[in-house]
């Protein structure tokens, strides 16, 4: 036991400056969840009845779950879509994906009053409610993450059948990892449908559903490309600008279709003043222009789509104006002009440093034990090793027509 | 919701004429002590005039609120009892994702606090921002007015209204809107002419009568329609929409794979190679 001890300790000894400072945070960020468990919400956080959502709802849930979309639209572009040759993002998309819909879960459960009850929502069922519907996509998607991740487990352990097994579950997984998405994602804005007289007309209109829907698109699209950017400049990976421009060739079209359908939406579907708050107002044309208008001209230019720096500029303006949507829709749209402004307490933002910093760390380490970018499909060896041969020789010929099937 | 309009014209209601409110708070005493609530250690003046409690909270569930006006060079009171509205078709039970509220068909709209798994969805989703939390505890749950449920379903009165010597009105809702409408038929001069609650909200089972204009009051403009419409409109859709994106993908993808599948199979046969045949053979060989 010590032995095994002092070969981790020494492991992590040998890691980075960054990664140790990434587990610093992270031990933070735990120190913190304990103090809100033994303290109490209304305590250590800044939330009280008149505002009863703050930071680990706006973040952790309403910004983390389009910041993980990767994984859903790259597995529909590669594989229904069938643009193969990106498939050597998918994985690293994947990983992302799941690693950011955990740590939704648990920034979630750390919210809830009664974490220990969370499986209530599976018991009792009430249709009517996004949240409802949100909490039982989230588990039903992270499910299928865990199951897609579980490729690369398996080749690093050299597992085979249950590798055979992800291979033939890959499409179902695929479609039903992207139309899942879809429901939530678009739920998330549905929440908000709720508040009527609460968030602000500039946010405000029966279409938010499907405006956070297509956003999570061309999020998850530039996070792919801030991260396989990152990975190519700080992990020494390949450098993958060549297969991003392909992804940069989609963005203008996306973002170009939200920018309609939401000035068409605030323009004619919202009720009420849209002009009546300057610092809304300002926040409104922000979210658009840093987030959607600058990089969508930026990526109609070949020569920005063809050069790394500027995709990676690109990918962060618009992860940049994503965010700053989601806080709008559920922060500070929702402040009444009376109100008195919140501000997360400093146990609440450790706690969401403590999130972000475990999804880099987890990252990084899953990255330097596991084969997520090593991942070549035409070289890996699907077939049963010798051994598995010898056990199933009695059978050979039930074996032989089953591997006819398989191919 | 359901599409199935329900007549609510038998559920219980309150009529509460602020006119006739002397701000005498029995009523709020009345529930502290029928709920068996903690008092606060509140000052005077720490909300507007005489208002105390300032705030509703978990361990007041209404209170009346206190408004100074001058009316012929005269201080004056206008006093707003504010409770929950139990609403026809309440927003805190169509958001809430374990159905821990339930609207009874005596009125009252009911929370079980033994499936709440403290989301605060229903606190976001309440237009009148009734629902509070337990703040000061580490697992803490929602509280509300439950309408004295415990109460009328024994054939009792609401602790509030039993409590109140002049101001409020309990019966059917029918009724209480029918007794309203009389009121302001009768002394047009006396009231605003409108019925807060008859159609806030879709409906709910608290109506006020007042003098002042409502928003000077403190009353908050609340749509008229029912506020699980606004989400259902769009959660109706579900199905349909992940059958659509399921069965759309998977065409999408038998057709683009579909070029790949015959383009691998003419090449196989074009090939000369013809890996495995003599296997094949000889297994079909031995039966």
């Amino acid at each position: 036991m010590t032995a095994a001890a002092r070969i981790i300790i020494n492991e992590i000894k040998g890691y980075h400056n960054f990664l140790k400072f990434m587990i610093g945070l992270v031990v933070m960020g735990a120190l913190a969840t304990m103090a809100r468990f033994i303290f109490g919400l209304g305590v250590t956080t800044n939330l009280n009845d008149v505002y009863p959502w703050g930071l680990w709802i706006s973040f952790d849930v309403v910004t983390a779950v389009p910041l993980a979309a990767g994984a859903f639209t790259l597995g529909a572009i590669v594989h229904c879509f069938h643009i193969k040759k990106l498939e050597p993002l998918v994985r690293p998309a994947i990983v992302t994906g799941f690693l950011g819909y955990s740590l939704v879960c648990v920034g979630l459960l750390l919210d809830l009053g009664q974490p220990q009850r969370a499986w209530h929502t599976m018991v009792y069922w009430n249709i009517h409610s996004p949240m409802f519907e949100v909490s039982m996509c989230i588990m039903a998607y992270t499910t299928v993450l865990f199951l897609e991740f579980l490729s690369p487990v398996c080749e690093k352990f050299g597992y085979h059948v249950p590798l055979r097994v992800l291979r033939w579950l890959e499409m179902p997984l695929v479609i039903g990892a992207a139309a899942i998405s879809t429901l939530h994602q678009s739920s998330l804005g549905t929440f908000f449908l709720i508040a009527v007289d609460k968030l602000h007309a500039l946010w405000y209109n029966p279409l938010l559903p499907l405006l956070f829907w297509m956003s999570a698109i061309f999020t998850g699209i530039s996070i792919i490309i801030l991260e396989a950017t990152m990975v190519h400049r700080y992990l020494g990976q390949p450098d993958e600008s060549e297969l991003l421009e392909v992804l940069t060739k989609i963005l203008p079209w996306t973002l170009g279709a939200y920018l309609i359908v939401k000035l068409a939406a605030t323009a004619l579907l919202s009720h009420g003043p849209l002009y009546d708050r300057p610092s809304l107002l300002t926040l409104f044309l922000a979210e658009l222009i840093i987030g959607i208008i600058i990089p969508m001209f930026m990526f109609m230019k070949k020569a920005y789509r063809e050069d790394d720096r500027m995709q990676l500029r690109g990918a962060s303006l618009v992860i940049a104006g994503v965010v700053l949507n989601r806080f709008n829709v559920s922060m500070f749209g929702m402040e009444q002009a009376d109100q008195a402004i919140y501000y997360p307490s400093i146990i609440e933002s450790l706690v969401t440093i403590g999130i972000i910093a475990a999804h880099v760390l987890f990252f990084v380490l899953l990255a330097k034990y596991f084969p997520i970018f090593e991942h070549h499909p035409e070289t890996v060896d699907y077939s049963l090793p010798d051994h598995a041969h010898s056990m199933t020789a009695a059978h050979e010929h039930s074996h032989a027509s089953g591997s006819e099937s398989v191919h | 919701m359901s599409s199935t309009p329900v007549n609510y014209d038998k559920t219980k209601s309150f009529l509460i004429d602020t006119t006739k409110c002397t701000g005498c708070r029995g009523c709020q005493v009345a529930c502290k002590q029928w709920n068996q609530l903690k008092a606060e250690n509140t000052t005077f003046f720490s909300g507007e005039g005489y208002q105390n409690p300032p705030l509703m909270s978990e361990y007041t569930f209404t209170r009346v609120k206190f408004k100074d006006y001058q009316k012929d060079g005269q201080n004056e009171f206008a006093f707003y009892k504010e409770m929950c509205m139990h609403c026809n078709e309440p927003a805190c039970a169509s958001v809430c994702p374990v159905g821990a509220f339930v609207k009874t068909p005596e009125g009252p709209v009911v929370y079980d606090a033994g499936r709440c798994i403290g989301c605060r969805f229903c606190m976001i989703a309440c237009p009148f921002g009734i629902p509070k939390y337990e703040w000061s505890k580490a697992f803490p749950l929602v509280r509300k007015c439950t309408g004295c449920f415990s109460r009328i379903k024994e054939g009792m009165q609401p602790a509030c209204v039993t409590a109140c010597p002049t101001a409020i009105s309990y019966g059917s809702r029918a009724d209480m809107i029918k007794e309203a409408e009389k009121r302001l038929k009768n002394r047009p001069d006396r009231y605003q002419q409108t019925i807060y609650g008859k159609d806030e909200a879709g409906g709910t089972s608290i109506f006020y009568l007042t003098e002042q204009p409502l928003d000077e009051l403190g009353f908050k403009p609340v749509t008229q329609r029912s506020l699980p419409s606004y989400t259902w409109q769009a959660l109706r859709l579900v199905p349909g929409i992940f059958l659509t994106v399921g069965g759309g993908l998977s065409l999408l993808s038998w057709f683009t794979h579909r070029k790949e599948r015959i383009r691998q199979e003419e090449a196989f046969k074009n090939s000369k190679v013809q890996p495995e045949t003599t296997v094949e053979e000889t297994r079909e060989d031995q039966p």
